[in-house]
């Protein structure tokens, strides 16, 4: 095994070790999902809807997915593929869960504009481009006249990244070493004492 | 009413009622003084109003989080100890808008920078809202007492981070004066994760001091407690009623209701007015809720040719204000350490292999911030049942960013940084000094542009003379009702430029001072 194998299998049992009310609503997503294994979550991630996704529907679903795949290309770089992440069982968990149902349905509309995009100037949805294609549309509502454009690019893309990032195990390629409280052995100093 | 005393502050934790105490489905109280939220004023005006011998009921919408069970994972503590889950924003949706929504409110998640209220606004908040009150003379005392209280000191030389280093460098070579931070900080662990909650307690929030010194008081705190309406009538402040809800659940466990001739808004610049509009209370002037604020800000990520490991060390440890009144051009800068989430969203490098490849530079990154002071020039109200954010960034105030970006981008190049990103919505970057002005030049304001952040809603309930104006008057007692407070940054005239964190605890003391007054 590898030292980045290695320290991705050591943070991934962190998290397995860590209760479910340590997590609340965002650890959720992650505990459950880092259990099932890496191969467990990429077979997941073949089907219609993972396991563990029960916010967005199949065709929200498809879109995001691909977006990941856009958006966060690991092949060949040091990065965490994506396949042993549970990207899509954290962004419904933990993100899209939580929003206000107005919200919500705002997204989910704007989902579905964002996938509709591109068929006046590619003739086909954002789901059905190939790579290069769907990067250069993403890139080219972000930098759109049209504000809703902007938004959308800029705000689906930060909702997947927060989903990819917020997994300790991304941390470690990139050589950050997360809580350090506990590792560094910081004692509480409690509470202060009442002011004389 | 006579007050429980506790004699002891226990060592660690706060004595308190969450939802999952609460076994009736009614609860109904009787208190000299309710409080609404638990932050920065809350805490300060449960504890003075309770050493006074007054009985204190603290309302809190949060949960409460003891420090033991923070994560120091950003994306966790965003989820948990936020405001929104850390989805707070405006309507535009490009700002958002970071607020604590947990025991200890805001103070549990700032990075714990303190400035006095600058003598410039104090001076214009008297020349302009009367507030001839609020001296210099008569705030520094109150200064003094929570610089005291809340450990507030200079950052000691080792109180520093990698980024700092740099930045410091950049400075010098410039011929920019650095400012040192001061924070309310014992004997800091130098994690930076002060964004996530501070697990050693060595952030001096109000979950370990004002709030457990106000429950050795005898105040009573409630978790998990949303207050729906605040009671008056004939004029006075008469209580509040609230639901209890369970957290993990959503669902509501038992009705509240307070009765108190004192109460004390302090939920924030954001749940305050829309307390107050929801109640019918204290708008005769029409003002409760406009002249928002925010202190936007932007940061300026620097990719340098080695790493630099800028993620742990003091969140904040130096900041610029040469620059920060408004004739000077109206912006602070602030580096401040960054974990990989906050990195993954702050700018756009391009999306599929130049994305991967910036992150896979994250150890060579180190951002800056620029806050501007900006106008008064938002609202915060309903709509559709919805609370909405309605604020854009002012085209004056845009030109004071320009400012400020382009000094922060001068800072970074002189610390070595060998190309800048900028939070643009498309791939935007500064490959060398040469290129600033020429970049920054052609920056427009224009809606979801941009990636804003803001830690510093203020001014929607502000303090004044006239009445007609302004919301609360000189002494934090709204004009309308008799014996109703507001003891949050909602009292702000104006913007501060600065972080307003001492400026709402200063004022909370003084208007506490108020309340506890022999009343006319």
């Amino acid at each position: 095994m590898s030292d980045l194998n290695r320290k991705v299998h050591e943070a991934l049992a962190q998290i397995g070790r860590m209760t479910r009310r340590d997590f609340i609503r965002f650890g959720a997503a992650v505990t459950s999902a880092a259990t099932l294994g890496s191969l467990g979550v990429a077979n997941a991630a073949l089907a219609a809807l993972p396991e563990g996704v029960h916010v967005m529907t199949e065709s929200e679903h498809a879109v995001f997915a691909r977006l990941l795949a856009v958006m966060l290309p690991t092949e060949g770089s040091r990065l965490v593929p994506t396949t042993q992440v549970p990207v899509m069982q954290t962004l419904d968990a933990a993100l899209l869960a939580t929003m206000p149902p107005h919200l919500l349905e705002g997204l989910k509309g704007g989902v579905k504009y964002f996938d509709e995009g591109p068929i006046p100037r590619y003739g086909k949805r954002f789901t059905e481009l190939d790579d290069a294609a769907a990067a250069r549309f993403c890139d080219e509502w972000a930098n759109a006249p049209e504000a809703p454009h902007r938004a959308l690019a800029m705000g689906l893309k930060k909702l997947v990244g927060l989903a990819y990032w917020a997994n300790p195990p991304t941390w470690v390629p990139l050589g950050y070493d997360g809580p350090v409280t506990r590792k560094w052995g910081l004692k509480s100093l409690g509470n202060a004492p009442m002011p004389k | 009413m006579t007050q429980k005393m506790i004699a002891q502050v226990p060592r660690h934790g706060l004595k308190l009622t969450q939802a999952a105490d609460v076994k009736q489905p009614s609860i109904h109280l009787a208190a000299d003084a309710v409080i609404v939220g638990s932050g920065a004023g809350g805490a300060i005006a449960a504890y003075e109003l309770a050493a006074k011998g007054k009985t204190v009921v603290v309302l809190e919408a949060g949960p409460y989080v003891p420090s033991e069970k923070f994560t120091e994972m950003l994306a966790i503590a965003m989820g948990t100890l936020y405001q929104d889950h850390g989805g707070q924003s405006n309507t535009e949706g490009d700002i958002s808008i970071l607020q604590g929504a947990c025991v200890g409110g805001s103070t549990v998640v700032n990075a714990a920078l303190c400035f006095r209220t600058p003598d410039y606004y104090l001076q214009q908040w008297a020349q302009e809202f009367g507030l001839t009150n609020l001296t210099p003379e008569v705030m520094a005392p109150y200064f003094d007492k929570v610089e005291a209280n809340l450990h507030i000191r200079q950052n000691a030389p080792h109180e520093t981070s990698p980024g700092a280093e740099l930045i410091n460098a950049g400075l010098k070579k410039l011929g920019i004066p650095p400012g040192i931070a001061k924070r309310n900080i014992k004997e800091c662990g130098l994690t930076g994760f002060c964004f996530a909650g501070c697990v050693s307690d060595r952030k001096q929030s109000m979950l370990v001091t004002y709030l457990p010194w106000a429950v050795a008081k005898g105040a009573q705190l409630f978790a998990d407690t949303r207050v729906t309406k605040v009671l008056a009538d004939e004029g006075n402040a008469r209580g509040v009623e609230a639901e209890v809800v369970d957290p993990a659940t959503g669902r509501k466990k038992a009705d509240l209701r307070i009765d108190a001739p004192i109460v004390v808004l302090a939920a924030g610049p954001v749940q305050t007015p829309l307390l107050l509009l929801k109640s019918g209370l204290a708008n005769s002037s029409g003002q409760v809720g406009k002249n928002f604020a925010c202190h936007p800000t932007m940061s300026l990520t620097a990719e340098f040719d080695k790493p630099v490991d800028d993620f742990h060390g003091a969140t904040h440890s130096l900041y610029v204000d040469k620059y920060t009144l408004p004739e000077e051009g109206g912006y602070l800068l602030l580096n401040a350490v960054q974990d990989p989430v906050e990195a993954s969203f702050q700018v756009e490098p391009g999306t599929g292999k130049p994305y991967v490849s910036y992150m896979s530079r994250y150890r060579n990154t180190i951002r800056l911030i620029t806050l501007i002071h900006d106008k008064n020039v938002g609202e915060v109200g309903w709509t559709d049942g919805a609370k909405a954010i309605r604020y854009t960034v002012d085209d004056a105030d845009f030109e004071s960013m320009k400012a400020g970006l382009k000094t922060n981008a001068r800072v970074l190049f002189a610390a070595g940084a060998k190309r800048i990103h900028l939070p643009t919505s498309h791939a935007l970057a500064i490959e060398g000094p040469a290129e600033i002005h020429r970049v920054i030049d052609g920056l427009r304001n224009e809606p979801s542009r941009y990636r804003y952040t803001s830690f510093h809603p203020q001014g929607t309930c502000r303090m004044g003379a006239d009445p007609a104006r302004t919301v609360v008057n000189p002494k934090g007692e709204t004009h309308d009702v008799r014996r109703l407070y507001v003891v949050d940054a909602s009292l702000l005239p104006t913007s501060i430029g600065y972080n307003p964190s001492e400026t709402v605890y200063a004022l909370a003391h003084y208007i506490a001072d108020q309340i506890n007054a022999p009343q006319a």
